[in-house]
């Protein structure tokens, strides 16, 4: 399929001009084929919003910082201002925030709502094409059900984004789903626009288990690996014969586009940087293998979601440049999992250039992740840990912003980042506290003390 | 790097350093939450002397040991229910389970496979737990087996305590058969049980269907003595069983019950207490669409006897009981209702007379508290079972403290 590399970038280059040598060829070349990379577009549209001041809040900013006493101006949807003794523009609603805390909208990493909803009933088993061990071709938002009681649920307890993914009983498990938590009829009107595709990838005893129970690959750790590396190699060459093609088109002749193969799209994205991975992974020398693997193949080995030995390897992890996504005590339920420690993501934070992140792969526990991230926050500082609240919130925000490639676009209460925030009646730590405002897009789409922003799944809808 | 304070965890072992078994020991200056009429004792002392609770309140005299509590709270250990703590190490692993069985019946004693020396026990204690209610996992048989106290000493000998506490079932939503099946079979055994025991006191020769060994447990479940514990959600379902109370008059507790509060009055009308997950608020099927934050608050306000137990992952971090109980007070419940719910009420429920109060004559199962035990800030600073130390070391600190530990040397060294 390569031709002639090197001169066929340079006529790239050339074609790119207004005129040239190609022109007279042009006439000889079908449609340049493409790759769609979102067939399915975003139709989120923000829900009614106003000017509002929030004053006299203690604000967790999500870049580490704690600002007692101070206002926050939400304006067209983004965060105008932080600051003491805002002045309140014309028309803007004002919330007297007196010991309530602020902080950034919970994004939680790794959620399954939708796919596997509540109720659990066998005709909502949606989460995991079990069918293949490498299944990159699935796109979890297409198993999503809008309708999940879940998803309101999560937004009571402040979670303002959260990704989707597939489960983990394949070693590639399908492309998973950036989510705004907004109620909607449709999947596309929740989807997180220009948030990057994630792809899920699984380590360990899950694809084992499940294929080697079927005298399937794999069947070991080692058949794992083999499974993945079989997987990168066709993606290069597919991802070698598409650049082929496009630097043949570019040089002005009429190459045959290679042929579609959504498997192989999925894993060529990654290769080229746009789909981050996300890995669920426990085990502190699989995480180094899969690091490894990445290397091999060229694209970042991106998040590990589960990481119940990431302490081992918290220093690998930073150099890295990959999060890892924890419970903060989640253990004990498969081999892999037996290496809890209460201080898992305490040890991997206290690293320089760390990213560490507190998930709850539960419907139940995205309903209290701040809880969760309480319960890391205080052990760790009874073991010495020098940890504070403004500290904590950052795993559950920037760095998971930062997982999910959308830092640039919310994760922190800087100006002009979507008002993606949440008023607290104290703490967010205590188990006492509750989220009393949720705001998205600086639309209010939760208060506590008004149900006229309570929704509820039609699913729910006048059951008895 | 962010700088990892050193002293404070020194401070916290130094602290733990108390002679490990006294005559008599005193914790004074304390807030005690007896579970009693007595109510919440401020800067007040608690004396006990070879496991047993001898005085409570205000006490001049000395005692061989004697601990300053400075004003921090000072509860009965909490008691966990309905887990397999003991009885399992790691869920997939079959050969480290031991939770239950299909071919059960009311003589199956799960704790016979207790293991004192668990490693999931001292995590628990870490959560203050000093005693548990373990209960065998679901079985399609009528009775899934009994359900035994221990006490979580770690010690080999002596942590089962030697009587069933109750018999568990498990009705309500079935894949494989209608519901309505599984009801009768329980009715039928109970009424079955209860026309022999009538038969037998004019007919030596009265036959029972049951084997001596489970007729002997049924017996007493039939007569009342030992209550029966049904795992059932659906309210439609919660009157059924209370039925079977009312008829049959046997002790019936309702574990589960997420949609409890919709007959929470029938509940308190027929005294069923009801074991429950306060977080449960998602229907998990057709029998739960009414799952509640606020289903502990509205039993508790119609009167109904509230337990709180884990049912997520009930062994692995039950230690987590006292969080539940925190977020139920966040729903509701008052902190005293909370604290009752994993105390003094199973303790009573369960006929464990002598511990989940603070008086004169239990068991001294106290647990000293750093802030609020239902807080997320709060943690163990001591812990005692029947009067003994018991320390709150995990393997979890055992794995933490050799990956903090810097070394040249590779950290399987590092003990």
């Amino acid at each position: 399929m390569r031709l002639l590399p090197i001169s066929a970038a340079m006529f790239g280059a050339i074609a790119l001009s207004a005129c040239g040598p190609q022109d007279s060829q042009k006439g000889a070349q079908s449609a340049h084929q493409k790759i769609n990379t979102n067939p399915y577009p975003s139709t989120y549209k923000v829900l009614p919003r106003q000017t509002t001041l929030i004053t006299n809040a203690t604000v967790l900013t999500g870049t580490g910082e704690r600002l007692n006493q101070t206002d926050v101006l939400i304006q067209d949807g983004i965060i105008a201002q932080v600051g003491t003794d805002l002045t309140a523009p014309e028309n803007v609603q004002v919330i007297d925030a007196k010991g309530k805390w602020v902080t950034p909208g919970i994004i939680d990493v790794h959620s399954h709502l939708g796919a596997y909803p509540s109720p659990r009933v066998e005709s909502h088993q949606d989460g995991n094409e079990m069918t293949n061990p490498v299944t990159a071709e699935v796109w979890v938002e297409h198993s999503v059900w809008p309708q999940d009681p879940g998803f309101n649920k999560a937004r009571a307890g402040g979670v303002t984004t959260l990704q989707i993914l597939p489960g983990s009983a394949n070693l590639i498990g399908g492309r998973g789903v950036t989510l705004k938590n907004v109620p909607s009829v449709t999947m596309q009107g929740m989807k997180f626009p220009l948030a990057p595709y994630g792809l899920k990838m699984a380590c360990g005893e899950n694809p084992k288990r499940v294929y080697g129970s079927r005298t399937e690959a794999p069947q070991t750790r080692m058949g794992n690996m083999a499974g993945y590396r079989e997987a990168w190699i066709e993606a290069q060459q597919y991802r070698d014969a598409w650049q082929s093609y496009d630097a043949d088109y570019e040089a002005g002749l009429n190459p045959k586009a290679p042929e579609r193969n959504l498997q192989l799209d999925t894993l060529k994205g990654v290769l080229d940087g746009d789909i981050l991975i996300h890995n669920h992974c426990y085990k502190a020398e699989e995480m180094a293998m899969m690091i490894d693997l990445s290397n091999e193949f060229g694209y970042h080995a991106g998040t590990f979601h589960h990481g119940v030995e990431a302490y081992k390897i918290a220093d690998m992890l930073a150099q890295n440049g990959s999060c890892a996504a924890l419970w903060a005590d989640w253990w004990g339920f498969k081999m892999e999992a037996y290496d809890m420690v209460l201080e898992n993501v305490a040890m991997v934070d206290a690293v320089e250039k760390s990213c560490a992140i507190v998930h709850s792969d539960s419907e139940n526990d995205i309903q209290r992740l701040n809880q969760e991230a309480g319960k890391v926050l205080y052990q760790a500082q009874r073991s010495g840990f020098d940890l504070k609240e403004e500290d904590a919130i950052v795993w559950l925000t920037l760095n998971a912003a930062k997982s999910l490639g959308i830092e640039d676009k919310t994760g922190t209460l800087e100006s002009q980042k979507n008002a993606d925030l949440v008023i607290w009646n104290q703490n967010p730590f205590s188990v006492y506290a509750k989220a009393e405002q949720v705001f998205i897009d600086g639309a209010k789409v939760f208060d506590r003390n008004d149900s006229a922003y309570q929704a509820t799944s039609d699913f729910l809808l006048g059951q008895q | 790097m962010r700088h990892i304070k050193t002293g404070l965890l020194a401070g916290l072992v130094a602290a733990s350093m108390m002679p490990a078994m006294a005559a008599t020991t005193l914790i004074k200056n304390a807030t005690i939450y007896t579970q009693t009429a007595q109510g919440v004792l401020q800067q007040s002392s608690v004396l006990f002397e070879n496991g047993t609770i001898v005085q409570v309140g205000d006490y001049d005299g000395s005692a061989d040991t004697v601990i300053d509590a400075k004003g921090a709270i000072v509860t009965p250990g909490l008691i966990g229910t309905m887990n397999q703590l003991g009885l399992i190490e790691v869920d997939a692993v079959s050969s480290s389970a031991d939770v239950g069985t299909d071919k059960a019946n009311a003589a199956f004693d799960p704790s016979l496979a207790f293991n004192p020396k668990s490693s999931l026990i001292p995590l628990a204690r870490k959560g203050g737990i000093t005693r548990n209610v373990v209960a065998p996992t679901y079985s399609h048989s009528v009775i899934a087996g009994q359900l035994k106290a221990v006490n979580l000493s770690g010690e080999l000998e002596g942590s089962v305590h030697s009587e069933p506490v109750a018999v568990v079932s498990y009705l309500g939503a079935s894949s494989e058969d209608s519901r309505a099946v599984a009801l009768a079979k329980l009715r039928h055994q109970l009424e079955d049980l209860q026309q022999y025991l009538t038969k037998k006191k004019t007919d030596e020769d009265a036959k029972s269907d049951l084997s001596e060994r489970e007729r002997v447990v049924m017996e007493r479940v039939a007569m009342g003595e030992l209550p029966l514990v049904i795992y059932v959600d659906r309210a439609a379902d919660i009157l059924q069983v209370i039925e079977l109370k009312t008829e049959l008059g046997v002790e019936l507790v309702i574990n589960s019950g997420m949609e409890s509060w919709v007959v929470a009055e029938q509940l308190a009308a027929a005294n069923v207490p009801v074991i429950l997950n306060a977080l449960a608020a998602l229907p998990s099927n057709f029998d739960s669409l009414n799952a509640s934050l606020h289903n502990a608050q509205r039993l508790e306000q119609a009167g109904v006897d509230v337990i709180i137990a884990e049912s997520g992952d009930r062994n692995h971090r039950l230690y987590q009981l006292r969080f539940q109980a925190g977020h139920a007070v966040a729903n509701g419940l008052t902190f005293e209702q909370a604290l009752s719910a994993v105390t003094s009420t199973p303790a009573e429920v369960f006929g464990l007379t002598d511990v989940g109060q603070i008086a004169p004559g239990k068991r001294a199962d106290l647990v000293l508290w750093s802030h609020d035990p239902l807080d997320l800030q709060g943690a163990v600073e001591k812990l005692w079972i029947d009067g003994k130390d018991a320390s709150t070391q995990s393997r979890q600190d055992a794995l933490r403290d050799r990956y903090m530990m810097k070394s040249d040397m590779p950290k399987a060294y590092l003990k």
